[in-house]
């Protein structure tokens, strides 16, 4: 095992323990401030934004390029998603969309 | 340790087993691909397990990252547990430290999901919880170090399998569109992260735009209370 991947797991496992920790610890005892809430409200947005929108639009060597494979994938993904709310058939859908895709363009 | 409800809360788990384990396969494909090895993927998914992040922690190795940006981005990406741990603890008021590291150590937004759809299960029953997440965990780990071993056996460009985690996280994006505002984040979103992305070095897309967002949301929430 690579020292470099040991440090990559242990500190991924450090920052997603403490956000699923740390709440759970402090309400399970004291109530929960609103003002949390709202702090926080937009990051899962933002974050998930910032990794699905580069997939669509730059290609595998960091250049701006119309991903025209993928877009036409997402774009049924994105209308499962939203009428359905199910991850794994939009998992499946975004597959199959996907590997279509390559014997016809 | 109820046994009773540690086992009804297993048999709850498999609808997330059988969503887990194409899914952990095809990580454990990916993985390999950029040159992570089983073990690695196996000692992943034990310690970290988070589906979302370990994919987009591998798609950022695939391009020689090194450890911090990585560790950032899934700290930006796991920020969303806070809430859930939150809403989760109000159903457990008399649970030891000892329990609660063990509940929010394999809190994913699948169990969390499966457990908060019926609160009446889970209320101060910690044993149904980890029941459930404790065989949802070992359907990931198993997955993934499957999929990383026998991965030179599929053809990774087939099946669909590179626009897995595209899919997965697309969904995972719609799901958090609850509001117009929302959706104008995710536009405003959208845009930041293709100029942070097309204008700058390295792969601080995601650490920029999360703060950018955060700033955004706080005028936001300034003007409305000023309205």
């Amino acid at each position: 095992m690579r020292l470099e991947m040991v440090w990559i797991i242990l500190g991924m496992a450090c920052v997603t323990f403490i956000p699923r920790f740390l709440p759970m610890a402090l309400f399970t005892k004291w109530t929960v401030p609103e003002r949390l809430r709202w702090g926080l409200e937009y990051i899962p947005v933002a974050v998930l934004s910032a990794i699905v929108f580069p997939i669509l639009f730059f290609d595998g060597g960091g250049s701006l390029h119309f991903q025209s494979r993928a877009v036409l994938a997402a774009l049924p993904v994105f209308a499962l998603a939203w009428v359905a709310r199910s991850i794994w058939g939009c998992v499946i859908l975004g597959m199959a969309m996907y590997w279509g895709l390559g014997f016809v363009l | 340790m109820k046994h009773r409800q540690f086992r009804e809360g297993m048999k709850a788990a498999t609808p997330i087993v059988l969503g887990y384990l194409p899914v952990a396969l095809a990580f454990g494909v990916l993985a390999r691909g950029a040159g992570v090895s089983p073990l690695e993927v196996g000692l992943m998914s034990l310690l970290v397990y988070a589906g979302a992040s370990q994919f987009v922690a591998v798609e950022m190795i695939s391009k020689g990252m090194v450890w911090f940006p990585i560790v950032l981005t899934t700290f930006f990406l796991n920020l969303r547990h806070l809430l859930m741990s939150s809403t989760l603890s109000l159903h457990f008021s008399k649970v030891s430290l000892r329990v609660v590291a063990l509940l929010s150590a394999q809190l994913t937004d699948e169990s969390f999901a499966m457990a908060m759809a019926d609160p009446s299960k889970i209320a101060n029953r910690p044993s149904y919880v980890l029941g459930l997440q404790m065989i949802s965990q070992c359907a990931w780990v198993v997955g993934t170090v499957i999929g990383a071993s026998f991965g030179g056996l599929i053809n990774q460009e087939g099946y669909g399998i590179p626009f897995a985690l595209p899919s997965l996280l697309i969904c995972l994006l719609v799901l958090q569109i609850k509001s117009s505002i929302h959706l104008g984040m995710m536009i405003l979103s959208g845009i930041l992260s293709l100029l942070f992305r097309w204008a700058l070095p390295g792969n601080w897309t995601i650490v920029l735009t999360a703060v950018a967002i955060i700033c955004a949301g706080a005028v936001i929430e300034m003007l409305r209370r000023r309205a």
